[in-house]
Parts: C-alpha cells; sequence; structure tokens
C-alpha cells in the first residue's frame, strides 16, 4: 500500500497491459486499438487484427473461404443475367395473317420456363448463401457447415446443368431443326428471340462450371481442415 | 471438439472405425447400382429401331435414335460414365479394405462431380426431347411424332428412367464422399 502507485487501483480498461481479459473483452471497441498484443488466452475473435493477417494454422482454410465467397458473388452474375435476358424475351414479328400473329416467347416452351425457375433459384439461393460463407471466413474450422454448403451447391449445380441443358436442346432444335420428325428451324424467323435465349444458355453453363468449382473448393478445404 | 478427435487417429473407436467401413460397402453397393442404370438406359437407347408399315414411293417411315442428335448425346453421355463407374469400382474396393488414403478420396470427388454433371446435361436434354416428341408445340409447328412412332417413342421415355436413377445415385455417391473426407 504505498502512496506512489494510484495506477494499481485504477479501472484496468486504461491499461495498457490487459491483465484481465474478462473485463476488457466486454468493450471489444474501445479495447480494440489499445491491446494489438493478443492476450495468452485465445479468444474466439481476435480484434484489431486484418483476417488475412492472422498467423495462426487456419491461414490456409482461411484463404479458400475467402475465394469460396468471391466465386460466390461471381457465380450471381450470370445465373440472374441468363434469368433476366430468358424471361424478358419476346419477339413479335413483323409479317402477320389475318388470323394469327407470329409471336415466340419463353413461356411458349416448357423448357424455357424450367430454365427461368431454375436460374431464379440458383440466383436467390447464392444470393442466401453469402452470409453462410463469410461465416466460414471468420471461423474456418465449422466442418459441419462447410458439409452442409458442399451439398446445397451440388444439389443446386445439379438441378442448374438439368435445366441449361434442357433449354440447349430446344436452342439446337431451334437453331438446326429436325429433317426426320419435320421440325423447322424456327431461328430463320424469329432472330432475337433466338439469340437472347442462346445468350442465356451460354451464362447458365458459365454459372454451372463455377458452382461445381465451388463444389472441389469445399471438399479440398474439409479434407485440408 | 475436431482437435481431439484428429489427432487420435490410432486410438479412433471400433464403432467409428465400423461406421467408416459401412459408409465405403454403402459406396461400392451404390455404385453398382449406377452402372446398371447408366448400362441399361444407353442400351435401351441404342437400339430403337422402328419402321411403320406403311410406306410411300420415296421414302420409308423410320425412326432410330441417331436420327435425333440429342439422343446420340444421350447415349454417348451414359456410356461414358458407365466406363468410368465400372472403372471407378476397384477404387472403391480398395477403399473399403484400406480406408487410409489421402488424395485419392478427392479424386473420386472431382471425377464424380464431373460425370454428375454429364449424365445430368445427357438426360435433361433427351428429357427436353421427349417431351416434345410426345406433346408437340404449337407455337412452333412442331408436331407430336409419338402420334406415329409409338414403340420408340415408348422406349425413348423408358430409358431416361434409369439415367435419372443413376443421377441420384451419384449425387448420393458425392455426399458419402463428403462425409468420408470429413470423419478422417
Amino acid at each position: 500500500m504505498s502512496s506512489g502507485e494510484p495506477a494499481a487501483v485504477s479501472i484496468p480498461i486504461h491499461d495498457h497491459h490487459g491483465k484481465a481479459p474478462a473485463t476488457s473483452s466486454a468493450v471489444p471497441a474501445a479495447a480494440a486499438a489499445a491491446a494489438p498484443a493478443a492476450a495468452p488466452a485465445v479468444a474466439p475473435r481476435k480484434v484489431g487484427i486484418p483476417f488475412f493477417r492472422r498467423g495462426d494454422h487456419h491461414r490456409g482454410s482461411r484463404c479458400l473461404a475467402f475465394l469460396d465467397f468471391i466465386l460466390r458473388i461471381a457465380a450471381f452474375g450470370p445465373a440472374l443475367a441468363a434469368a433476366i435476358s430468358t424471361g424478358t424475351s419476346d419477339e413479335t414479328l413483323s409479317v402477320f395473317t389475318e388470323f394469327y400473329q407470329f409471336r415466340a416467347r419463353f413461356d411458349d416452351f416448357p423448357a424455357f420456363l424450367f430454365f427461368l425457375v431454375a436460374n431464379a433459384i440458383v440466383a436467390g439461393y447464392l444470393v442466401l448463401s453469402l452470409p453462410f460463407s463469410a461465416v466460414l471466413v471468420i471461423r474456418p474450422q465449422t466442418i459441419g457447415l462447410r458439409l452442409l454448403l458442399l451439398v446445397c451447391d451440388m444439389i443446386m449445380a445439379a438441378m442448374l446443368t438439368a435445366a441449361a441443358s434442357a433449354a440447349a436442346a430446344i436452342v439446337d432444335l431451334a437453331h438446326n431443326g429436325n429433317l426426320r420428325a419435320n421440325w423447322v428451324a424456327i431461328c430463320m424467323q424469329f432472330h432475337g428471340f433466338c439469340q437472347r435465349t442462346s445468350g442465356s444458355v451460354v451464362a447458365s453453363f458459365l454459372t454451372v462450371v463455377i458452382l461445381m468449382f465451388l463444389v472441389i473448393l469445399a471438399a479440398c478445404s474439409i479434407r485440408k481442415r | 471438439m475436431e482437435g481431439s478427435e484428429e489427432h487420435g487417429e490410432t486410438s479412433k473407436a471400433p464403432l467409428s472405425r465400423g461406421v467408416s467401413k459401412g459408409v465405403f460397402i454403402l459406396d461400392v453397393i451404390l455404385r453398382f447400382v449406377a452402372i446398371i442404370g447408366t448400362l441399361a438406359s444407353a442400351i435401351a437407347m441404342g437400339t430403337t429401331n422402328q419402321t411403320l408399315p406403311f410406306f410411300t414411293q420415296f421414302i420409308r417411315f423410320k425412326a432410330q435414335y441417331s436420327d435425333l442428335p440429342t439422343l446420340t448425346f444421350f447415349v454417348v453421355a451414359n456410356s461414358i460414365v458407365c466406363a468410368y463407374l465400372i472403372l471407378s469400382l476397384p477404387l472403391s474396393i480398395v477403399h473399403v479394405i484400406r480406408s487410409r488414403a489421402k488424395y485419392s478420396r478427392l479424386i473420386l470427388i472431382f471425377f464424380d462431380a464431373a460425370m454428375l454433371a454429364l449424365v445430368t446435361a445427357g438426360a435433361s436434354a433427351a428429357a427436353a426431347i421427349v417431351y416434345l416428341a410426345h406433346k408437340g408445340n404449337a407455337r412452333a409447328n412442331w408436331l407430336a411424332i409419338c402420334q406415329q412412332f409409338d414403340s420408340f417413342c415408348e422406349r425413348i421415355s423408358g430409358s431416361l428412367i434409369g439415367s435419372f436413377a443413376a443421377m441420384v445415385v451419384l449425387v448420393l455417391l458425392i455426399f458419402l464422399s463428403a462425409i468420408a473426407l470429413a470423419r478422417r
């Protein structure tokens, strides 16, 4: 009890060497700048250090999880673009007879309807799975979440492949027709409709490739841990 | 915690080792089922040949799978997937015997995913064409050919079943491989 130490009775928050982590972790914002050196007890959240500079043994997993996050954002673009461009495909020819107007829309073909719905579902799923992917960047040791994302990604990839290849079969028929079945190639007349649906099928296949890569990435990071 | 579990590799309980072996045996069985499914689909589609009894002077009404390029793709895709599954069967059997392989599980997942994409593409493209053959399309003026070629139509419709079953089985196989990776 010497009188020359008034700081010993001061509140631990203002102390630079945080000796009481229990109380200082309750105010992370105030203690973040004041305590760069981590306490010996491993806290689940090291504040103040950006996640890619933490030198723990989870670094490789964190890089893979970050790549997963970026690829999810990259896959959302083509899926949404394919859905929108199929949904707005509507072409009316300038020539018409008295009884019939020549018009082509996506809902004249059930395969295109399925294609539109599947792309919309996959785009929505990719947006909804972004927070889960972000959680994996922060805590890379949750295996259950990675397994869940792998299974969901795989199911979405299979559904999108099915929709894209059904639409591709119809597009191929529209471009080339079929001699034996006497099916006329309608692309000769409906140019804009054909181009738009062909482009959206290509974008959808790009999304499939990215989704498959996401599945492989998840498998690699489960194995790597 | 996963840390204590993965350090004690040799001290794993016999129950969890039995579960791992069960997972690998299920893997082999599912591969057999998928082989049968894809083989049956490829053969059923590949042997389609129907000739209508009436004919004109110049042309004879005949339908084969090779008249529609999508159905040709279906046969080729199913054959490739069947061949891959037969080739990967020894690898799965090796996993049952010694379940300590490091990279082969990952390679198996990679190729299973690629084959899943291939078989799904073939099956659903053929499904789109078969739907068109049954119903036709009023807007594009495409007639339903099933009205005339009914036995051809039945056969191409039935051969889709085996392919879709193989697709479901491949999804299960990838799931099992991921579980095996996570339990290692």
